[in-house]
């Protein structure tokens, strides 16, 4: 036995001084009484009580009883017990939710088979139950119960999310190291690789099954400015024969885009779709069905290549207006006097003409002619009103199509060698156009203006904006989208996101949005109800290969050293707080009941 | 009512008028009253013959004897006196615990009742106060029932207090009062048993008829207010007990104070005295008229 706060144990203290006090309240009243004859008699009495003087009824050995027992309590004393905690690990990814040839699906098999297992257990000790997708966690405070160990477990659903492997790996061999846990069960697709851990009873239910899967579905818009997008979609055959996958690309419920392809054995393919009409939600889904349902269909949406939102920042605003003539590009001038780094939040890039930020900003930015002296960048600026161009890289985004000896800047300023941002195109007097990456965001410096001269009327410079355009926009890069179980940052201006399955739950820009494990398409809620869609994707074809699940190699610190005991402190506080709540209560009734009595007594 | 107490009721005065003293002997008196003197006198009770000698009143001479005896005799008759009656009242410092019994006051109203039946009787009544402070009570003999607001008076200023020794001061008392008759003494007799009968039995001896009153605390009786640890202090002696008080230690002290009664009563009886208690949660005129033979009154 010990205490887990010996230093509680002071207030035992408190017990002579409640005697004391005892004593002291309970001293002998002075009473003057007509004789003491009759007294006398009485006097025997006192003598023969045991430890006499003075008289210490029953309620006042309770209440120091009590008091004993609240000091004790405090001190937090506690017992070693043996017992043999228990971990129940119950893989619950994707690849759970295939069918098996009984019609069930792994996630249920393993159910039934970690239940058989629980029942053998002695149920001697705690009981944890985890589950390993998205990320391995336990679902609750241990258990004490089989019983509560069993309700939990009938509680899990398989997730839409694939395991990390490697996570996996770890998790189980820390638990399996655990000095508090005696024996580890893991039911799950993967087996474990020889050696297995002494601790851990692996529980298989990984039977091969046939599977096709949609890998990705990425779309793409090629060009600035075009309505068609180019679809992307992966699809893979994880059968051990050849099979002919028909693939139907719908866009909001309508069928845009249909394939046929004949795949041998474990083979993949691509299939592209270079112009598909816009639609707000597409969905894929690929014939005929099969064990997996869940990676037969991919969604994507139109949201991730929505219109290039600019913020302009320029002391001549109206230069933003042959901006705005580009298809597919809004921009919002603003002044530098009005502007502040929160304003960028909603833009998904800056551009600063004849300024530049007081930081640096959080968003791809172009710097037009940027004043000298800017501590921000530290761009040295040369002045000329002769500048003119006298090279470029020919392999850069910047540069494509740009026919530059057309390109008439009428004037400008050169740039000075820059730490962090490189030359693209330069003349005499140095670089006319930087680019650079920082703090993960593209920067890109002219020292011309562009603006005033797009259209026809200088084609080459329109071409060089919008290369740099598209270039700070991210265009052209093909994206996979967002996956199941990896969770995203919450964009501007999102107060709620509603889930595939229709929960919804509240969210704060900036902060990751982790209840990522449902595939489908997620409604991210803006102010006044404004809903972007955003497509999540189980988007694994590890896990969609349910026929060459990869064993699990889990190592454990003490592998070699069988199930022991554990020694685990067990509270006592409880069982005396109980105690000492009955004693009062018993006190306070007994009290009750006398005071009824010498009430009634009274005339 | 005219500077009697509370209790003295029309009703209660009507009543205690009906009441006369019974004495168990004759004592002479100083006046003519309604109880037989062992003198000779002129009341129509015959008592005995004697010769005549000159000077004797004609109108006794018993002419019948004369006539069958040819002698003259004269006839005597029992004289009738009035009760030389003496109220002792324990004005100890006992007889002011504990305090809400009211024992004092109750000795009061008893003392005065008893004088007042006298004095209604036409008797003399002489009120001696044992101990105590305050006023002093004239120890003499007054008659006339409207005395009776005199001797209320004298009792009001007086307060319990003080130590006296029971035998010893009624001895002392005796001496003082030389002439016999019938004696009242109200206390509790809270003392020491031998005390009470010596101080009793010099009464006895001195041919006084005596009625022992005991006035007791119904709190006091039955131990009621004490409770636990309690140090008890005699208010005459001042000795100190340290006692523990519980239900059981309760009944054993009101079996002790049952004991101690039992045996003044029985000492009392066993000497033809007459003997009274009254306990101050009764109702005093209840008391008074049921206690009538107990207190030595008769209607």
């Amino acid at each position: 036995m010990g205490f887990l706060y010996p230093g509680a144990l002071v207030f035992f203290a408190l017990v002579p001084a409640l005697v004391l006090a005892y004593l002291a309240r309970e001293r002998p009243s002075r009473v003057t009484v007509s004789s003491v004859l009759a007294f006398r008699a009485l006097r025997g009495f006192r003598r023969e009580r045991f430890g006499g003087w003075p008289r210490l009824d029953w309620m006042f050995f309770a209440e120091v009883f009590i008091l004993s027992l609240v000091a004790f309590a405090m001190a937090g004393p506690f017992i070693w017990k043996k017992t043999a905690p228990l971990a129940v690990v119950i893989d619950n990814s994707a690849a759970m939710q295939a069918l098996t040839a009984a019609d069930k699906s792994r996630f249920d098999v393993a159910r039934e088979k970690l239940d058989a297992a629980l029942s053998a257990e002695d149920g001697g000790g705690e009981i944890s139950v985890y589950v390993t997708a998205p990320q391995p966690r336990r679902v609750a405070p241990p258990f004490d119960t089989l019983t509560e160990a069993r309700l939990a477990l009938s509680r899990i659903k398989p997730t839409d999310a694939p395991n990390d492997q490697t996570t996996l790996e770890n998790f189980l061999g820390n638990l399996a190291s655990e000095a508090r846990v005696a024996k580890v069960i893991f039911a799950g697709a993967n087996a474990l690789a020889a050696p297995v851990p002494e601790r851990i009873h692996p529980i298989a239910v990984g039977d091969t099954v046939a599977n096709a899967a949609i890998g990705s579905f990425s779309l793409r818009r090629e060009v600035l400015g075009a309505e068609a997008l180019h679809a992307s979609l992966s699809i893979a055959n994880f059968s051990p024969e050849t099979r002919t996958l028909e693939l139907v690309v719908t866009g909001d419920g309508k069928e845009i885009a249909h394939a046929k392809e004949t795949l041998g054995a474990r083979e993949t393919a691509t299939l592209e779709f270079p112009a598909i009409p816009p639609a707000r939600i597409y969905e894929a889904k690929l014939a005929p069905d099969d064990a997996l349902a869940l990676d037969n269909v991919a969604y994507a949406t139109a949201g991730s290549v929505k219109n290039v939102s600019i913020l302009f920042i320029s002391p001549t605003p109206a230069d933003a207006a042959g901006l705005n003539s580009i298809p597919g590009v809004e921009v919002t001038a603003q002044s530098p006097d009005s502007y502040s780094p929160g304003d960028l939040g909603n833009f998904d890039l800056a551009i600063f003409e004849y300024a530049t930020p007081k930081e640096l900003p959080g968003v791809n930015t172009m710097l037009v002619m940027p004043p000298p002296g800017d501590p921000v960048f530290g761009l040295t600026v040369t002045p000329d009103s002769k500048a003119r161009i006298a090279g470029w890289r020919t392999t850069d985004p910047l540069t494509d199509s740009v026919n530059f000896r057309l390109l008439n800047l009428r004037g400008g300023e050169y740039f000075g060698t820059h730490p962090w941002m490189s030359q693209v195109v330069g003349g005499d007097g140095g670089a006319l156009v930087l680019k650079g990456e920082r703090a993960a965001h593209r920067f890109v410096a002219t020292g011309f203006n562009p603006f005033p001269y797009l259209g026809r009327r200088n084609l080459p410079m329109s071409v060089l904006t919008l290369n740099a355009i598209s270039y700070l926009a991210g265009l052209g890069a093909s994206s996979s989208g967002y996956r199941t179980g990896q969770p995203w940052l919450v964009p501007a201006g999102v107060e709620r996101v509603i889930l595939p399955s229709g929960r919804k739950i509240a969210a704060h820009p900036g902060t990751l949005f982790t209840a990522v494990s449902e595939q489908g398409v997620y409604e991210l809620v803006g102010p006044g109800g404004a809903k972007t869609p955003r497509a999540v994707n189980l988007a694994d074809l590890t896990e969609s290969d349910l026929s060459n699940s990869p064993p699990l190699k889990v190592e454990a610190a003490n592998s070699g050293s069988a199930a022991e005991p554990v020694m685990e402190k067990s509270s006592l506080s409880d069982y005396i707080l109980a105690v000492i709540i009955a004693l009062t209560a018993l006190e306070a009734l007994i009290v009750y009941r006398r005071r009824r009595i010498v009430e009634a007594a009274a005339p | 009512m005219f500077g009697l107490p509370d209790e003295f009721t029309p009703g209660l005065l009507a009543r205690l008028e009906r009441l006369r003293i019974r004495t168990r002997q004759r004592y002479p008196g100083l006046g003519r009253g309604m109880h037989l003197s062992p003198k000779r006198g002129s009341s129509l009770e015959f008592n005995d013959f004697r010769h005549y000698s000159p000077g004797d009143d004609f109108r006794y001479i018993d002419w019948g004897l004369y006539g069958r005896s040819d002698k003259l005799y004269i006839k005597l008759f029992q004289e009738e006196e009035d009760l030389l009656t003496y109220i002792f009242v324990d004005a100890s410092a006992s007889m002011a615990y504990p305090a809400g019994d009211r024992k004092f006051e109750s000795a009061i109203l008893t003392a005065l009742a008893l004088a007042y039946v006298a004095l209604a009787s036409g008797d003399r009544v002489m009120l001696r106060v044992l101990g105590g402070k305050g006023g002093k009570v004239d120890p003499s003999f007054v008659n006339g029932r409207h005395r009776i607001v005199e001797l209320a008076r004298r009792l009001a200023n007086l307060r319990p207090g003080g130590q006296f020794d029971f035998a010893t001061s009624l001895a002392t008392e005796l001496l003082a009062i030389r002439r016999a008759g019938k004696v009242f003494i109200v206390s509790d007799f809270l003392m020491l048993l031998k005390s009470v009968t010596r101080g009793l039995g010099m009464f006895t001896a001195a041919s006084m008829d005596l009625t022992a009153v005991q006035i007791l605390g119904g709190r006091e009786l039955n131990g009621q207010g004490l409770d636990g640890d309690v140090e008890v202090v005699d208010s005459e002696s001042g000795e100190r007990l340290r006692v523990s008080i519980g239900d059981r230690e309760r009944t054993q002290y009101r079996e002790t104070m049952m004991r101690l009664t039992r045996e003044i009563k029985s000492f009392c009886l066993e000497r033809g005295l007459h003997y009274a208690l009254y306990t101050t949660d009764h109702d005093f005129q209840n008391f008074f008229v049921r206690a009538v033979s107990d207190l030595g009154l008769a209607h």
